[in-house]
């Protein structure tokens, strides 16, 4: 059992490793290396499905030691991170050919998935974050071999997430120091100290950033346009979201004893509900397949972290589910928006139209997906944000109305996307667009059929997920408190979308302007102009401002140079000549250096 | 199984002077090497614990009444690694045969002289032995016979005879005072009777002739020209292992037996934090390579001087570990300073520049010495001085702990200067078609580097099994 743990982590990472020693020529034995770790860490997966294993090395000092665990909630995880590997491999394999930096796409490819299952086994905090800076360095490379420009957005990503891994650390040095021990098995801290909420705050910002939350999203939408898209669907739509949110729940779980009454739970509730409404009031009005995606990506964790921030056994496993669910509906969308870039040539809207004839099976998977992200029953999507609902409304009005608002703007700017790209007359440069072929479309239809399984038969993952989030957890008891009030609403929600699609596409004229007037309400379009302007993107002000810090910085550095070229290296170097002036080569000067310093010796030990 | 640490040298050295001489002169690198590598080997097994076969048959013929400890051990290793070094590096260097079967013949005295003095237990039959290594290594540093080699051999000779008679002079004393020169007679004489003059003036004497041997400030000055005067292949042997060991070893041997009497510890770390600061900064404007390295040579062997004078567990620990650190990575940078002389004809950093394109591997491995030296992590070097500076601080020894940070600041500065001035920039063009590297330098280059990378990635394991034991002694 020991070596199936190490294989999760080393077969992936090994495999990356020897990829990027590829030229560039064999990249097809690269995509076929990629496709074969990613299978063999698949039915690793699965053969630890449901087991309990813990392994530990003793490795450096201060109890810091190699210890991996497996347990119900993170084979699961892992199960699925193993699902999303092979199948997105699939994909790329297609996708991918022909492109520059073939090898390192693949190498990055497998570290990835290699580090996301190292950190989700790691029962060591610090273990964990040696995994989980590692997916940081990959994340860049990743973003930078995606075009020319692409340096740009990687190294925004590169310091967005670095801040909040740093954020991560501090976290975890709070903790250990408050625990004693940096073993997350052996954790359980009250929230009552202020060290404690200090740690919990550190520790939920490093987690939620790589779920990839407000205010640490603003370089997923950057990536989308710059990066491979298969890295889109793993990373920032699967991956991430897994490792991100998996340990959000070990701290509100495991590390942390939270009660819902805490403001700590207050705080998770409002930065879901930020995240869910501003990023997709951004969907809404994207033009570009991928850069909508993005935006839904970001707006999706406001949900899982609004249900986690609830605190109630019903919310954390709804959000745990909806965190399984988006990486899969997800997944499959990005992934039509890669088929329909690799077909079309194109994902901007306007060039796009009608392709729901040329390319039926993307177009069903999309169908699959939207729904299941707009919450149709009886999709996944839908029962999981049922949880969620129940629990946020237990918890205050104002969290569901967030919640289900979210809901309406979401499924608004799919029946856009939709309309826009599958719908309508077919543009004279798309006539001979064709199908994908199977390894493309194969990964999507798997996912789409996930989607409709876990809707269908959604008490296997719910029971699973709610067995290792509390013991006693009831699925029954859950099922006769369903409120057929909400569910009625939830239906309410979705054909009112769908009415004000109609509405809009009626006044406006066409399926990709069916939203224009919010993009032009009053208000609203002044902030759009200014949001397009990256006016709000923390990482850009944030620029701005250390622009005219650095000036200042400057000229304190200026100072200190001078004090340390000037004077500083001048004394040195005047007492380095005074040394050496002093050693003449006489042997006279040396052997009198020698008895004067043995006549002190003895003077200062006889006294 | 201690004896084959004299057994084996001496009985080569016969054999190497057996007919037919032909043979043997070309012969001569393999048998040292050989030597070297048994030597290795055997310590790593000491270390560790595992029976050679034939140990007690050995042990029944041979009985010179040698001990062992862990120190002895460390030390042994770090003699073995230098010598494999030096030989690779002595034929490599040395063209003529004649000189170079000469050169082997010294080699192995000196590593009698050196084993013998690690493992006795005795102050006289300890300065007998140090002056067989100096002896032979007068003649090493001789060898070009021109003029700056006698002048760099001959101030050697002067101040060793200053060592000499201080160590001879303590020897007498401690005769009359102690009334025996074994190590226990001394220690128990130094516990039970602490405010006999005669031994205090002893003890003082003895070091100090120690601080000569070792090139402690103010009685260092023989060693830079000593140092850069020596051709290569000696002066790696030199500046890596005799000095440390006739020298810095003996020192930490008589601070652990001398530790009754405070004041030798407080003179100990005086003059280490001195040529800590003086050999680092008296290393900051010199041009010459080999003499920059010994000048920084000089403020490494302060760090240890600094520990053993602190004389806590942790600190006799750290000042082995960097004993033995110091041995691997100043060997590296005398390693690479031999490379350039071979190549360029020089160690004059002044004309040199963008070296690392002729002589990769000497570029790569110095920076990896560099840096252990100046201890950057992971390196070897970072964890031993991280392990003096703590236990300097642990023994409330404020001043010196900060002064080693900064001093290896100053380190760092001279090294990285040496770097970019020698090896990094633009390639000049009067170097273009030098000689390519010799195969035998570069496997040198590398073993050091390996050890010097290995030693910081494998700390946890080192410090348990290899320096822990040692604060127990």
């Amino acid at each position: 059992m020991t070596y199936l743990i190490f294989g999760l982590i080393l077969v992936p990472i090994a495999a990356g490793i020897v990829n990027i020693l590829f030229r560039k020529n064999l990249s097809g034995i690269a995509a076929l290396l990629t496709v074969a770790a990613s299978a063999i860490d698949l039915v690793l997966a699965i053969s630890l499905f449901g087991k309990e294993v813990t392994v530990t090395y003793p490795w450096a000092m201060f109890g810091i030691d190699l210890s991996l665990r497996v347990y119900s909630l993170n084979s699961f995880v892992l199960l699925f991170a193993g699902i999303f590997g092979i199948l997105i491999a699939l994909f790329s394999v297609n996708f991918m050919k022909g492109r520059a930096a073939l090898n390192q796409f693949y190498s990055y490819f497998l570290l990835t998935l290699g580090l996301t299952n190292g950190a989700v086994l790691s029962d060591n905090l610090i273990v964990m974050l040696f995994f989980w800076e590692a997916l940081l360095l990959v994340l860049f490379g990743m973003i930078i071999i995606g075009n020319k420009h692409a340096w740009k957005t990687a190294s925004k990503a590169f310091i967005i997430v670095g801040i909040s891994d740093v954020c991560l650390l501090i976290g975890i040095a709070l903790t250990g120091f408050a625990a004693g021990t940096f073993n997350i098995s052996n954790i359980s801290l009250p929230v009552t100290s202020a060290i404690n909420q200090v740690a919990f705050v550190m520790l939920m910002l490093g987690a939620i950033s790589k779920a990839g939350s407000m205010p640490f999203h603003s370089w997923i939408p950057d990536a989308a346009k710059d990066a491979p898209l298969p890295f889109m669907a793993l990373v920032p739509a699967a991956l991430e979201k897994l490792l991100g949110i998996y340990f959000l729940a070990r701290i509100c779980l495991d590390i942390f004893k939270l009660t819902p009454e805490s403001w700590l739970c207050q705080l998770m509730m409002i930065i879901g509900c930020i995240t869910i409404i501003i990023p997709v009031m951004m969907a809404l009005v994207q033009k570009d397949y991928k850069k909508l995606l993005s935006y839904h990506a970001i707006s999706q964790v406001g949900y899982m972290i609004l249900g986690v921030g609830t605190g109630m056994p019903l919310g954390i496993a709804g959000g745990i589910f909806h965190m399984i669910n988006h990486a899969t509906y997800k997944s499959c969308l990005f992934l039509t928006g890669g088929s329909v870039e690799k077909q079309a040539g194109s994902t901007s809207l306007e060039a796009l139209g009608g392709l729901a004839a040329k390319m039926p099976i993307t177009f069903a998977c999309f169908i699959v997906a939207a729904f299941s992200i707009s919450g149709v029953p009886p999709f996944n999507g839908f029962f999981s944000k049922e949880m969620i609902y129940q629990a946020s409304l237990d918890r205050g009005l104002f969290f569901y109305i967030c919640a289900a608002g979210g809901s309406f703007l979401t499924a608004a700017s799919f029946l856009k996307l939709g309309h826009a790209a599958y719908l309508g007359p077919v543009r004279a440069e798309n006539k001979s667009v064709k199908e994908s072929p199977l390894s493309m479309t194969a990964p999507m239809i798997v996912l789409a059929g996930i989607c409709v399984f876990f809707g269908l038969f959604n008490k296997i993952p719910v029971g699973i997920i709610g067995h290792a989030v509390a013991p006693r957890f009831n699925l029954a008891h859950i099922e006769e408190h369903a409120n057929i009030m909400l569910i009625a609403i939830t239906i309410v929600v979705i054909i009112a979308a769908l009415a004000h699609h109609y509405i809009g596409y009626r006044m406006n004229g066409s399926g990709l302007k069916a939203v224009e007037h919010i993009h032009n309400a009053p208000v609203l379009s002044n902030l759009y102009d200014r949001a397009e302007k990256r006016y709000f993107d923390p990482y850009c002000i944030w620029d701005k401002l250390i622009n005219g810090v650095s000036y200042v910085l400057l000229g304190i550095d200026r100072l200190i140079d001078f004090v340390f070229d000037g004077l500083c290296s001048g004394l040195s170097n005047a007492f380095s000549y005074l040394i050496r002036w002093a050693h003449n080569g006489l042997y006279a000067v040396y052997i009198a250096w020698a008895v004067a310093g043995a006549l002190f010796v003895i003077y200062y030990i006889l006294r | 199984m201690l004896s084959l640490y004299l057994v084996v040298p001496l009985l080569m050295f016969l054999v190497l002077n057996m007919p037919p001489i032909d043979l043997m002169r070309r012969a001569a690198f393999y048998f040292v090497a050989a030597v070297g590598i048994l030597q290795v080997i055997v310590s790593n097994c000491m270390i560790s614990g595992c029976a050679l076969m034939g140990k007690d048959v050995l042990d029944g013929f041979f009985n010179f009444g040698v001990q062992k400890d862990q120190l002895s051990l460390v030390v042994l290793l770090a003699i073995g690694i230098v010598i494999v070094i030096t030989s690779l590096l002595g034929n490599a260097t040395i063209k003529e045969t004649r000189s170079k079967f000469k050169f082997f013949n010294l080699l192995l005295i000196a590593l009698i002289g050196m084993n013998s003095l690690v493992m006795v237990r005795d102050v006289f039959s300890l300065y007998v032995f140090i002056e067989v290594v100096a002896v032979s290594s007068f003649i090493m540093i001789a060898m070009k016979m021109d003029e700056e080699a006698l002048e760099g051999a001959f101030k050697y000779i002067i101040m060793s005879i200053v060592a000499t008679m201080m160590m001879l002079f303590g020897v007498g004393l401690f005769l009359i005072s102690c009334g025996g020169t074994h190590f226990t007679i001394i220690e128990q004489s130094v516990r039970q009777d602490p405010g006999n003059i005669l031994s205090k003036i002893a003890m003082g004497l003895f070091m100090c002739g120690l601080f000569v041997k070792s090139g402690i400030v103010p009685f260092h000055g023989w060693l830079p020209d000593a140092y850069s005067k020596a051709p290569s292949a000696a002066s790696v042997l030199l500046a890596g292992i005799i000095t440390k060991v006739s020298g810095v070893y003996v020192v930490i041997r008589m601070a652990m037996m001398f530790s009754p009497e405070p004041k030798i510890g407080k003179v100990l770390m005086f003059v280490g934090a001195l040529s800590i600061l003086i050999g680092a900064i008296a290393a900051l404007t010199q041009s010459d390579f080999k003499r920059m390295l010994a000048y920084s040579s000089i403020s490494q062997v302060g760090y240890i001087i600094l520990a053993a004078g602190c004389g806590t567990g942790l600190a006799i620990v750290g000042a082995v570990f960097h004993f033995f650190n110091h041995a691997i990575f100043k060997t590296l940078l005398f390693v690479n300073a031999a490379s350039l002389e071979e190549s360029t004809g020089s160690v004059d950093m002044d004309r040199m520049g963008g070296l690392a394109h002729n002589l990769p591997a000497a570029g790569i491995t110095s920076m990896i010495g560099f840096l252990s030296t100046a201890g950057i992590p992971p390196l070897a070097g970072f964890w031993s001085k991280l392990i003096i500076i703590i236990a300097l601080w642990q023994a409330k020894n404020y001043g010196y702990a900060v002064l080693a940070v900064l001093a290896s600041v100053i380190t760092l500065g001279y090294l990285l200067s040496m770097q970019r001035r020698v090896f990094f920039g633009k390639p000049k063009p009067e170097f273009k078609d030098i000689k390519k590297e010799n195969p035998g330098i570069v496997l040198a280059e590398i073993i050091l580097a390996v050890i010097t990378i290995a030693g910081g990635l494998m700390f946890p394991f080192l410090m348990e099994h290899l320096f822990l034991p040692l604060a127990k002694i």
